[in-house]
């Protein structure tokens, strides 16, 4: 943890000694720079702040509104679903991303799924990490709490309501854990990718040479679900499944 | 009347024997054959392929399907004919597929079986072999097989002209391809189109009718005619080849005159038809790459253009689409045209535009106009400036480049009404959605983070997760501590119950052994006072011995305990009479004498002896 928070620090005295001004001032500067129509240098602004370390939901926003201003669609998705990462209620970065993806070539059409499994994305969409973080946190001080009515209960009223108590709290401690860890492992595998190439041939195998299956345009969402060697095996919204090269996406 | 009923049964049986005789009549069998009209054929004639179905009735079948072919070429069909006849009262029907083909090449083909569906079930033909061979095979006439080739010969052939063989590249070259001839040709077909490999090629306008020049080649006259035009632009530099077009033609020839008037007599006095193909030889066309110094814009256009930008408004609103418009028109590789790249302001939505071209084929120049709509959407108010629009494009009478630059456009753009909500779902909701614009980026606190550092591998958060941990263990140890204390506290009193009752006996022995000492008989207080200390010592013991609070304590109580702990029952007893009696002396104090006192007090150490040891036993 001490190493940690030392290299943490180091880093920031870094970044503040390489650019001369933190994160956030960089931030706001890079918001003026796009007040005033100068896209290409808040872009440059932002992806400075990228580039040192730090992320959030605004940040990955405004720096797709910066793509989306020039064009590059593809790279307006690719922010937008990060800063959604950060966000996932927020209606400016939904609103956006919507109108960025309008403007790409391929439109798909998910396909409907298990209630149970639409009903788990939704609730995984409704919480950022930071508050199923909490979620779980308040659930394991339930638990402790009712652990504690429990051992200090004098009489048996007591002693039966801290029962009932934890093995609710147990359970929803229980349920707290396993969204977190679902949703650090939205956050960290990166099991998510935007198509950043013009066109891309989709194979039947992790091989050139195989056949193709279809063809994607930039600005698609794929879902990564097994790699070999510099080859991706993806899925689209729709169910459709083949290999393309890693290079020719970006990871969410 | 009976007479007149047999009578009618007989007209009935007549008629049904009649329609019975109808229907074997009608069931015939039903067959299908394939036949061609002659076998061996010529490689250039045609001949009629036909497949007979018969007695099917006259739906005919359904479900025909045709050998491969791939041998022939099918000039038509199919052609289908019906037939009835009744011979005899019996009727026979036949329904006639027949195609005209001509064969590719010499050989021996077979057709495979044809099939058709027809009275239920699949019939087929029987394979058939066609033997094709060189030269016309005509009817009934073996004697003049001559080699078409060497009639025709030079009398008719097809030649591909160019107007120039050296070019630019993007330069127009004008292709004509024109039939020469010197015999009758009745009809000619095209058969194979030349690929224009390199070239953007343009056909140009040939009248419906054939008119037909004369033109002398090789001091011989010939009638031309043109079949096809074309303008091509080459797209590449290089040599460049303009492959053969072939055409089937149709052509009379006249019979060579015969010195016997009765065979001539006979012969058609019209010639006969033969089939002829001529091929036109490839032309190369050599063309030269454009001179090097091309401005930046250019983008292959060759020829001589103008161009015009204009939008369709110049005043707009925020979030209302203008539509600017990019005409080039000019003579030269229209086609080949590309839009020139116009810069609007960064605020402006732009979509890929929609060209429309006008291609004006007369006069052997490619000359017309291509139109780029591009579809703006302004996006915050204001006077913008979409910069002037430059094309560029090489001259070939100037031997130059030419850029064009439109004039600069102004746009006004004012403040619009506030996109309107959404309504409806779907693709209208979609175009809904294109009128309005991303929202502003956010300028708030941005919260920024490291990315790999998250909130559970904070420091602080390890804290708060330890913290209520520590509180719980400690809640846990004092309640381990508590209930270590609590039967601490009941053993200090079970060790100690046996002392607290002895000493309250030795106060009670010491009232009984005080009366003797001073006045013989013990005062009545004292004997009060002996009793409530056997009865209070009794109490005290059990109360500790047994871990029951004092206000809860009772006679009853004591005993149910006594027996949980299986006490003898008898003890019990004992313990119960001695305390009833003890209370008994307590409240009527009369009549105790030392000896029952004396007995009280031995009777109250025996018994909690006795207790003492069972209970300590068990």
């Amino acid at each position: 943890m001490i190493p940690r928070l030392i290299a943490m620090v180091a880093l920031v005295l870094l970044g503040r000694t390489a650019s001369g001004q933190s994160p956030d001032q960089l931030f706001q500067q890079g918001n003026q720079m796009y007040q005033q129509g100068r896209l290409e240098d808040a872009r440059s602004l932002y992806e400075s702040i990228v580039a040192m370390g730090y992320g959030s939901g605004q940040l990955f926003y405004n720096l797709g509104n910066t793509y989306y201003r020039s064009g590059e669609i593809a790279r307006a998705i690719l922010s937008y679903e990060r800063a959604l990462r950060y966000m996932p209620q927020d209606d400016d970065i939904r609103h956006n991303l919507q109108l960025a993806n309008l403007l790409i070539t391929d439109r798909i059409e998910p396909t409907p799924r298990l209630f149970f499994l639409e009903f788990w994305d939704d609730l995984k969409d409704a919480l950022s990490l930071r508050s199923t973080t909490w979620l779980a946190y308040l659930a394991y001080l339930l638990l402790l709490a009712s652990l504690t009515l429990l051992v200090l209960g004098r009489t048996y009223v007591w002693k039966k309501i801290g029962m009932i108590s934890a093995v609710v709290s147990l359970f929803l401690f229980a349920c707290g854990l396993i969204l977190f860890a679902a949703k650090l492992a939205d956050f960290t595998e990166e099991h998510e990718a935007i198509v950043m190439e013009a066109v891309v041939t989709v194979k039947n195998s992790p091989d050139a040479g195989s056949s193709d299956a279809f063809v994607l345009h930039s600005g698609v969402k794929v879902e990564i679900i097994d790699s070999v060697s510099g080859w991706i095996e993806i899925r689209l919204a729709d169910g459709k499944v083949g290999w393309i090269e890693l290079s020719t996406v970006e990871r969410i | 009347m009976r007479h007149a009923f047999q009578h009618r049964r007989f007209v009935l049986g007549l008629i049904s024997l009649l329609l019975a005789g109808a229907a074997l009549g009608r069931a015939q069998e039903i067959t299908f054959e394939a036949a061609v009209d002659r076998n061996p054929v010529g490689a250039g004639d045609q001949f009629t392929f036909s497949l007979v179905l018969s007695n099917a009735g006259t739906d005919g079948g359904t479900n025909l399907r045709l050998p491969d072919l791939g041998a022939f070429r099918v000039i038509s069909g199919p052609n289908r004919s019906t037939s009835m006849q009744i011979i005899n009262g019996r009727m026979s029907s036949s329904i006639t597929y027949s195609y005209v083909l001509q064969p590719r090449t010499t050989g021996s083909f077979t057709v495979g079986a044809a099939t058709i569906e027809a009275g239920g079930t699949t019939h087929a033909t029987k394979p058939l072999t066609i033997q094709v061979v060189k030269g016309g095979v005509q009817r009934q006439e073996p004697a003049d097989t001559v080699d078409m080739t060497s009639v025709i010969g030079d009398n008719l052939f097809l030649k591909a002209t160019v107007d120039k063989t050296r070019v630019m590249q993007g330069e127009q070259i004008n292709l004509t391809f024109k039939l020469y001839t010197r015999v009758s040709v009745l009809n000619y077909a095209v058969e194979k189109v030349p690929s224009m490999r390199g070239f953007w090629s343009e056909d140009v306008e040939t009248p419906k009718n054939i008119s037909l020049s004369t033109e002398v080649v090789n001091g011989k006259q010939y009638r031309v005619g043109v079949i096809k035009r074309l303008a091509l632009f080459p797209t590449q530099a290089g040599t460049l080849e303009i492959s053969p077009m072939e055409v089937q033609t149709t052509v009379q020839v006249q019979p060579k005159r015969s010195t016997d008037p009765f065979e001539s007599f006979f012969r058609d006095p019209f010639g006969r038809n033969v089939n002829y193909m001529v091929k036109s030889a490839p032309v190369k066309i050599s063309a030269s790459p454009l001179p090097a110094g091309a401005p930046d814009g250019f983008k292959g256009a060759v020829g001589q253009f103008a161009m015009s930008a204009t939008v369709d408004r110049r005043t707009t609103r925020t979030n209302e689409p203008v539509t600017l418009m990019i005409t080039i028109s000019g003579t030269g590789n229209i086609k080949l045209l590309e839009s020139p790249e116009p810069e609007v302001p960064p605020d402006f939505e732009r979509y890929s535009p929609k060209v429309t071209d006008s291609i004006n084929r007369g006069k052997g120049k490619i000359s017309g106009s291509k139109t780029f709509e591009h579809l703006l959407i302004p996006r915050y108010p204001g006077l913008k400036v979409i910069k002037p629009l430059t094309f560029c494009y090489y001259d070939l009478t100037r031997r130059e480049y030419v850029t064009l630059r439109s004039p600069q456009i102004e746009l006004n753009v004012e403040q619009g009404a506030m996109a309107t909500p959404q309504v409806g779902g779907g693709a209208r909701a979609d175009v809904q959605l294109l009128t309005q614009d991303i929202r502003f980026i956010k300028i708030s606190d941005p919260s920024l983070g490291r990315r790999d550092e998250f909130l559970h591998t904070g420091g602080l958060f390890v804290v708060l997760l330890l913290l209520p941990l520590a509180g719980f263990a400690g809640a846990f140890v004092f309640a381990k501590q508590r209930q270590a204390e609590m039967r601490d506290q009941a053993g200090y009193r079970n060790r100690r119950a046996i002392k607290v009752a002895q000493r309250g006996l030795k106060q009670a022995e010491y009232l009984l052994k005080e009366r003797s000492g001073s006045k013989g008989e013990p005062s009545t207080l004292q004997r009060v006072r002996f009793y409530a200390e056997v009865s209070r010592a009794l109490w005290k013991y059990l109360g500790d011995k047994l871990a029951i609070p004092q206000s809860a304590f009772s006679s009853e109580r004591a005993a149910e305990v006594l027996k949980a702990r299986s006490v003898d029952q008898g003890l019990i007893h004992a313990l119960r009479v001695l305390l009833e009696s003890c209370d008994m002396a307590r409240f009527a104090p009369t009549g105790l004498d030392l000896a029952a006192m004396q007995k009280t007090y031995e009777e109250a150490r025996r018994i909690i002896i006795d207790l003492e040891k069972t209970l300590k036993s068990s």
